[in-house]
């Protein structure tokens, strides 16, 4: 049912995109994420898992620096990517969001066409020199994201009107578009139904030979199908982070067991 | 009385509430059955009946004992003086009343003092009745209602349609005001036309205001009555406005909502607003007093003529007036514009400037369409200022420096000028439904367009 775990030597190559050490989020006075230490491979697919409000979504919004768009959210700790404190001053959130692209939890398509929700990106980082080129970007997207049948023939017509299932798809190709190194994934999959889902699992698979993924996901299933590595919070804390296969089949700590065979959460 | 009366009925009504409710919870204590409705809905029943008799029997019968009681002494009056006009017994009858009132009356005689008389002792009976009729219609009527309760008594059915009836008297009453304000205005114009022998092209396209001058036995000159000056300083005017606070009323909101910190925020949005605050009054003297001097030294400095009144004073004037007007409407909706979406935006690596002009600014174009729209009916009917600032020669012209006048400051002169009412009330009026018009073609256009926009992108 699980993936074959990766062999030790395999994951020492592989470089260290993020490396999050000792991170504390505040919302006001909330203390949401508690001493987190992690350290996030490239080319690998990385899973969140944990029950609803331990903080998958905020440590997320973290690593592309999403939180600072909150006002009430203070973010403490030691990011880096690719070994650059992505929280130093001299950073530009704008330029660290287009290497490190999002989907979020609650598919929020912008009221333009479904053309230019997923152009969207692209013009502004002038990916496309051409009509042509840009066509051809949108389209692509389309196809990773699992929708360019169903929307091949109404890319002029708004991303709104899309069903729940078809926006989130929308949103996936939107962030694929900008081709960004890593890609942030909160419950892409949510509203899907299991042919869409694998769909978007075959991406995800895809992307991993190029790029970083994370994503956030509430089925045991998907994570273990698609990622290498699990991260299982609990309560804003990190528990315990590793080998997918490992968490799945012989977990270190009780509360990861209880999680996963489904006795808390 | 009708006041004491009037306070009666309520404090009836309250006592029906909590007497009902507490009978209510008393039945349901009982617990034989479950109550249908909840006790408070039983006691509201109570006291929207004690209300509705109590104050309908109270207006049905003052208006009825007192008209019974005019009949009444006319009549007496009229026996007793056959030969004398209606305007003089009802000059009696007043005056009868004064005295039995202890007021001044216009003269004394045998006659108005037996009137006086019997208006006294009628009165006191009406009084009696009236009193009597009112307060036993609230207590039977809060008595039947009190006594129909029961578990299976659809209190809250009866009351929410009493209550609803109640909304829809509300809603035909400001219908009908709307329609009889309408009607006026176009019976007005009609007449109007009449007058000038329906040459309307000479209303829409004539030259030359001056609608009073020449006028005899009603017949207006068709000639004087060309309305385009008063139309295009109008337009002028409202332009200018525009061209102000436009702008400045969006970008302040833009900056407002997605720019200010919460400090800055938080003192800036009252401080606009207290623009809104001020009234126009003031604006029209600051623009007479403060602004058109000023352009017009400053013309003279560079060699240009400014009228000492002109429309661009006027113009500037009412656009710093409408700016909070603009500032505040566009800040809401910008500011309702879901986060979410600006976090897409910024997610895919977008500045917060590019996030704006892509994104927030498109959802939320309705609402400032719709704001823009409001804030020029708002400049079109704005009255205080353009009197003050703009002038009263009908000038047709397009320069703004020139003096001009608007549809409103003509009203204005029309009905505040010496000509009797009813002749300047013809113009006054026509101007004012044509004004209405313009308005409303205006808004149902611009909500057409908006409503198409809504169609392709929500
Ligand atoms: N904008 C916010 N303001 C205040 N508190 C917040 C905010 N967003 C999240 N929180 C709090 O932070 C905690 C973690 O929330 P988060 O959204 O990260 O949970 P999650 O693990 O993603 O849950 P779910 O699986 O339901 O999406 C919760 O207790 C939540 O109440
Ligand atoms: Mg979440």
């Amino acid at each position: 049912m699980y993936d074959t775990p990766n062999s030790e030597r395999d994951v020492d190559q592989k470089e260290i995109k993020f490396s999050a050490r000792d991170v504390q989020v505040f919302y006001g006075d909330t203390h949401a994420i508690k001493d987190v230490d992690v350290d996030l491979e490239d080319k690998t697919v990385t899973a969140f898992i944990g029950p609803s409000g331990c903080g998958k979504s905020t440590f997320l919004r973290c690593l592309n620096r999403m939180n600072d768009t909150i006002d009430v959210c203070r973010v403490e700790g030691d990011i880096r990517l690719d070994g650059e404190d992505i929280y130093d001053k001299r950073v530009d959130p704008v330029q660290l969001r287009a290497k490190v692209g999002m989907v979020f939890q609650k598919p929020n398509p912008f009221p333009k066409s479904i053309y230019d929700n997923v152009a969207y990106g692209p013009k502004i980082h002038g990916l496309a020199r051409t009509k042509g080129e840009l066509d051809e970007i949108v389209e692509k997207s389309l196809r990773r994201a699992a929708l360019w049948d169903e929307a091949k023939d109404r890319l002029e017509t708004p991303g709104t009107g899309l069903s729940g299932g078809q926006q989130q798809r929308l949103c996936i190709a939107r962030a694929v578009a900008t081709e960004p190194e890593v890609l942030l994934m909160d419950e892409p999959c949510s509203a899907l139904d299991p042919i869409a889902t694998s769909q978007v699992e075959e991406l995800i698979d895809d992307l991993r030979s190029n790029f970083s993924v994370v994503i956030v996901t509430h089925s045991m299933q998907q994570a273990a199908r698609v990622s290498q590595k699990t991260a299982f919070f609990h309560l804003g804390s990190m528990v315990e982070f590793g080998e997918t296969g490992h968490i799945f089949t012989n977990p270190n700590d009780e509360r990861t067991e209880s999680y996963i065979t489904g006795r808390i959460g | 009385m009708v006041f004491t009366l009037f306070a009666l009925v309520l404090v009836l009504a309250a006592a029906a509430y909590l007497a009902s409710r507490n009978r209510a919870a008393r039945v349901d204590a009982a617990g034989d059955a479950a109550l249908h409705s909840r006790p408070s809905y039983h006691g509201l029943h109570s006291a929207l009946w004690v209300l509705m008799a109590g104050l309908g029997v109270l207006v049905i019968s003052t208006i009825g004992a007192t008209w019974f009681i005019t009949s009444t002494l006319m009549n007496e009056i009229a026996q007793a003086r056959p030969d004398a006009p209606l305007i003089e017994h009802q000059l009696i009858l007043s005056d009868a009343r004064a005295i039995a009132d202890g007021r001044i009356s216009s003269g004394s005689d045998m006659l108005r003092e037996q009137v006086a008389d019997r208006f006294a002792g009628l009165d006191r009976i009406r009084n009696v009745v009236v009193i009597v009729l009112t307060l036993g219609a609230a207590i039977l009527g809060g008595v039947l209602s009190y006594l129909s309760i029961s578990p299976e008594w659809r209190a809250r059915n009866r009351s929410e349609t009493v209550i609803r009836a109640g909304l829809l008297v509300m809603a035909v009453i400001a219908i009908l005001t709307t329609i009889g304000i309408v009607l006026s205005l176009i019976f007005e114009t009609v007449r109007f036309f009449n007058a000038i022998d329906w040459q309307l092209h000479k209303f829409i396209f004539g030259t030359t205001w001056s609608p009073l001058s020449g006028v005899f036995e009603g017949k207006m000159d068709a000639e004087k009555v060309g309305a385009l000056p008063l139309f295009a300083g109008t337009l002028l005017i409202t332009l200018i406005a525009m061209l102000v606070a436009v702008p400045v009323g969006l970008f302040a909101a833009i900056f407002l909502s997605d720019f200010a910190s919460k400090t800055v925020r938080s003192y800036a949005k009252p401080m606009l607003e207290i623009l809104a605050g001020i009234p126009t009054v003031v604006y029209g003297f600051f623009a007479a007093i403060t602004v058109a001097p000023f352009l017009r030294d400053t013309g003279e400095a560079i060699g240009i003529r400014v009228a000492s009144e002109s429309a661009l004073a006027a113009g500037i004037v009412m656009g710093i007036m409408i700016i909070p007007f603009i500032s505040s409407l566009s800040d809401d909706v910008i500011n309702s514009v879901p986060q979410s979406l600006r976090d897409g935006s910024l997610g895919l690596g977008a500045t917060k400037a590019e996030t704006i002009r892509q994104v927030v600014l498109p959802a939320a174009l309705p609402g400032i369409v719709s704001a823009v729209l409001l804030a020029i009916s708002r400049a079109i009917g704005e009255t205080m200022i353009v009197v003050m600032a703009a002038g009263q020669g009908a000038n047709l012209t397009a320069n703004p420096l020139e003096a001009v006048t608007t549809v409103t400051v003509q009203i204005v002169a029309l009905i505040t000028g010496d000509t009797e009412a009813s002749t300047a009330a013809g113009p006054a009026f026509t101007l004012g439904f044509t004004l209405f018009v313009l308005t409303l073609l205006m808004n149902m256009a611009a909500q057409r367009l908006v409503a198409r926009y809504r169609e392709r992108y929500d």
